[in-house]
């Protein structure tokens, strides 16, 4: 069995290095389909022979992504649309799209005006999800991506194909559960820079080969002494915490991750698909039991700070910290009532900001150095 | 989105609509209060949301994008904004209505000292409506209204319309379940029946008014325009706030009339000054500086004789119609469909309204509007061979907007049309 630090190199290898795996993939003569954050209908790309891979775009400074993409809007998407405008992504057959922000309805226009031929399959998940039209409603939805996909690929999506990636993806989420709590016993071994790498990797990873290598993971973790980790702990909540650097701070404070709600990384894998009666009703029944999202509506308007307080005291983590994507109007939004339900809690928080478009993190550190000596 | 304040002008009398208008309004907020008083049902709702339901129940609702717009006009947003970014820790790039209207609700909730605004005080509310056509920060605004105040929201999520083809069947299904569903919810909330009668006389003034709005905004078209386009903000109050109301069809059956007049007699609301270039205006107005905007476009010749964002509340369906009524709402709004659809439309418009050119709002605020700017940008300029000019602003929050740098812009969009005319000259 591998050992621990060499598995994971190789995640952080792939998490770096995203394009080259679709090139092997593309060389295998595989057609590969880029999934924007947060929810989409992955296991229908699987199920219709092709690679789902995860598109977070990356630290740059866009030249031409400002020509349609109003620079008060998020890194996030403004990246992508620069890697598409410049051809990083020309190897992908197809993007999915879903709308759950103003910043994706105005990357719906940006992206055909820019990036025109990249074909785009868009669609929208129903926000008044209690409402009894909802359910097939997002069926129908589904079912257009459905029939985009096995255009390009050629392929038919049968009932059968799809529930056995439904359950593939089960595995693929239970997998990465799984090595999350493993890890929070290793914290010696699993930085928080390291545990964002696995997370990252596996969205570019096929899920078989996912959850083979994650689990090989937990195993030789499993097989480690179990470590007392003396220092703090937090759980990082928001779209993504990158760079690198700003994982490295937490370690350089002696502060671990011990848990996370990043949309980038256990949002994905929070919620699994729920046994129904056809595959398309189980995808679109995911839809529903997402709970404590800033892209899902909920009735429950406490729902996200009261999971955070949840999440950060069954870890073991005395503080939540807020990665504000900057320009995330839905992040921001839930910022206010997140830090007041933490407080109830007895939990302490503080927000650092998230931008794409800047290698300056100096203020995160500044931040983390002070929770880490308080 | 969605507006209206009473936009302080030329010391000259209001014309008799505008005096109609303001009466009908004020009966709005007094409804409210009156409700209030007596501890029944108020509700604040979006600007685009299904108003028929309440209407049919009669349950007073207020409008706060509409209120908001009428309170960054006069100048008093700063303190409501202020207490949203300080006190409340929102960020300062959500939307402006929304930082002033939480900031208001939480000071009406939790401040014994609130001070109201001067005109268009708003009761506290005991339930929410919340449309997503215009924008999905309208969800997440209500959502901190809805946490602020402890009340519910009633939802009408009337989906983006990414594609270019009209709502497909399932979309129309799920608009009319929810419109079926709210119904039922507020027969609950307000222990009322729903009269199907009633609310179809309510759709029938609904759309009777819509389709008179539209008459109006296309009356417009002659040249030289009988209206300062600007006009055109003030009479969105009663499409908003009054859609249903047969005093709205009263109004514009008067403004009606007067612009009809302005076109017989050759005048124009725009003024003395020579309408020298007919521009399409894109965006919502800079309320705080609307009255800054006005004067550089007059020293200019320059008259917005149209713009998209008024003609948000034009909806047409055959009252009766759940299905018709349902798919409308997801395509009134400039934002609730994509920018091929909407700045194409726009380019017609500008070519029908004779334009030299298209002024756009980059509003810091409205993340979606401005991408419809950016991407639409090239179609206009295709469609119409007209300059395009983008410049900065805010709707509600000043500090935004820059005086220089507006009249920069305006004055190189000037120059640009100038240019074109002399060539074609
Ligand atoms: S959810 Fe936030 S980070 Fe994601 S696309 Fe929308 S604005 Fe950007
Ligand atoms: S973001 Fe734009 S559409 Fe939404 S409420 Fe604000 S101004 Fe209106």
């Amino acid at each position: 069995m591998a050992d621990v630090k060499s598995l994971l190199a190789q995640f952080e290898e792939i998490s770096k290095n995203p394009q080259k795996l679709v090139k092997e993939y593309v060389e295998a003569g595989e057609k590969v389909i880029a999934c924007f954050p947060i929810y989409t209908p992955q296991p229908l790309v699987t199920a219709a022979g092709m690679v789902p891979m995860g598109i977070w775009g990356g630290q740059c400074n866009p030249q031409l992504a400002g020509k349609y993409s109003p620079i008060f809007t998020c890194s996030l998407l403004r990246s992508c649309l620069e890697f598409g405008m410049t051809g990083v992504y020309k190897d992908v057959s197809a993007v999915v799209m879903p709308i759950i922000c103003d910043t994706f309805r105005g990357m719906n226009s940006a992206w055909r005006a820019g990036v025109p031929d990249i074909r785009s399959i868009t669609f929208i998940y129903p926000q008044n999800r209690k409402d009894p039209g909802a359910r097939d409603f997002l069926i129908e939805e589904l079912k257009a991506v459905r029939e985009a996909l096995e255009d390009i690929s050629g392929n038919t999506v049968t009932n059968e194909k799809l529930q056995t990636a439904i359950r593939l993806y089960n595995r693929k989420n239970a997998a990465m559960r799984a090595f999350c709590r493993t890890a929070n016993d290793h914290l010696d071994l699993v930085k928080p820079a390291d545990r964002h790498h696995v997370m990252k990797a596996v969205t570019f990873l096929k899920p078989e080969r996912a959850v083979e290598m994650v689990s090989e993971l937990t195993a030789a973790l499993n097989a480690e002494p179990v470590h007392r980790f003396a220092g703090k702990k937090v759980v990082l909540t928001g779209i993504t915490c990158e760079p690198d650097d700003i994982l490295g701070y937490f370690d350089q404070c002696g502060v671990a991750v011990v848990g996370d709600d990043l949309a980038q990384e256990s949002r994905q894998y929070r919620t699994d698909y729920p046994s129904a009666n056809s595959g398309m009703e189980s995808l679109a029944l995911h839809w529903f039991g997402v709970k404590g999202c800033s892209s899902a509506h909920d009735d429950n308007n406490t729902a996200r700070g009261d999971m955070l307080a949840a999440m950060a005291k069954e870890a073991g983590a005395d503080c939540v910290v807020l990665c504000m994507m900057r320009f995330c109007e839905i992040e921001e939004y839930d910022q206010p009532s997140v830090i007041t339900q933490l407080e109830k809690a007895g939990l302490m928080s503080f927000s650092i900001d998230i931008d794409q478009s800047t290698s300056d993190s100096g203020q995160a550190l500044t931040k983390i150095q002070a929770y880490a000596e308080n | 989105m969605g507006e209206t304040p009473e936009v302080k002008k030329a010391k000259r009398p209001l014309p008799k609509s505008r005096v109609m208008l303001n009466a009908l309004v004020d009966s709005i907020y007094q409804a409210a209060w009156d409700a209030e008083a007596k501890g029944e049902p108020v509700g604040w709702s979006t600007s685009i949301f299904p108003q028929e339901l309440c209407a049919t129940f009669d349950i007073p609702v207020l409008y706060p994008e509409n209120n908001a717009a009428g309170v960054a006009a006069r100048h008093d947003s700063p303190r409501f904004i202020a207490t949203s970014e300080g006190e409340l820790g929102y960020s300062n790039d959500i939307c402006s209505y929304a930082r002033l209207s939480i900031g208001m609700a939480h000071q009406m909730a939790c401040d014994p000292n609130y001070e109201p605004p001067a005109v268009q005080r708003m009761p506290r509310p005991t339930f929410l409506l919340c449309a997503t056509n215009s924008c999905f920060e309208l969800l997440k605004w209500y959502e901190c209204l809805s946490r602020e105040l402890d009340i519910p929201i009633f939802m009408q999520d009337c989906l983006f319309n990414y594609g270019d083809a009209k709502p497909a069947k399932h979309w129309v299904a799920y608009g009319r379940s929810q419109i079926e569903h709210n119904i039922k919810r507020m027969e609950e909330f307000f222990g009322k029946k729903f009269d199907w009668d009633k609310f179809l006389e309510i759709q029938k003034i609904s759309v009777e008014n819509a389709r008179l709005f539209d008459e109006c905004v296309m009356m417009n078209d002659r040249n030289p325009s009988p209206l300062n386009g600007f006009d055109l903000f003030n009479y969105m109050a009663p499409m908003v706030v009054a859609r249903g109301r047969r005093e709205t069809t009263e109004v514009l059956l008067q403004l009606k009339r007067e612009i009809q007049e302005h076109i017989d007699n050759g005048t124009t609301t725009f003024g003395s000054a020579p309408q020298k270039f007919r521009v399409d205006w894109e965006g919502i107005a800079c309320w705080p500086n609307l009255g800054y905007n006005l004067k550089s476009m007059k020293k200019y010749g320059v008259n917005c004789v149209t713009n998209g964002y008024v003609g948000a509340w034009s909806l047409h369906y055959t009252p009766g119609s759940l299905d018709e009524m349902a798919e409308q709402y997801m395509l009134s709004s400039t934002n609730v469909v994509n920018t091929a659809t909407m700045m194409g439309k726009r380019a017609d418009v500008a070519n029908h309204f004779q334009c030299d050119g298209m002024f756009c709002h980059i509003n810091r605020s409205c993340k979606f509007m401005t991408y419809h700017m950016t991407c639409g940008r090239e179609i206009v300029e295709e469609k119409c061979g007209i300059p395009v000019v983008f410049f900065d602003g805010d709707q509600a929050d000043p500090t935004i907007f820059n005086e220089a740098q507006f009249e920069t812009r305006l004055q190189s969009l000037v120059d640009v049309m100038e240019t074109n005319k002399e060539a074609k000259q």
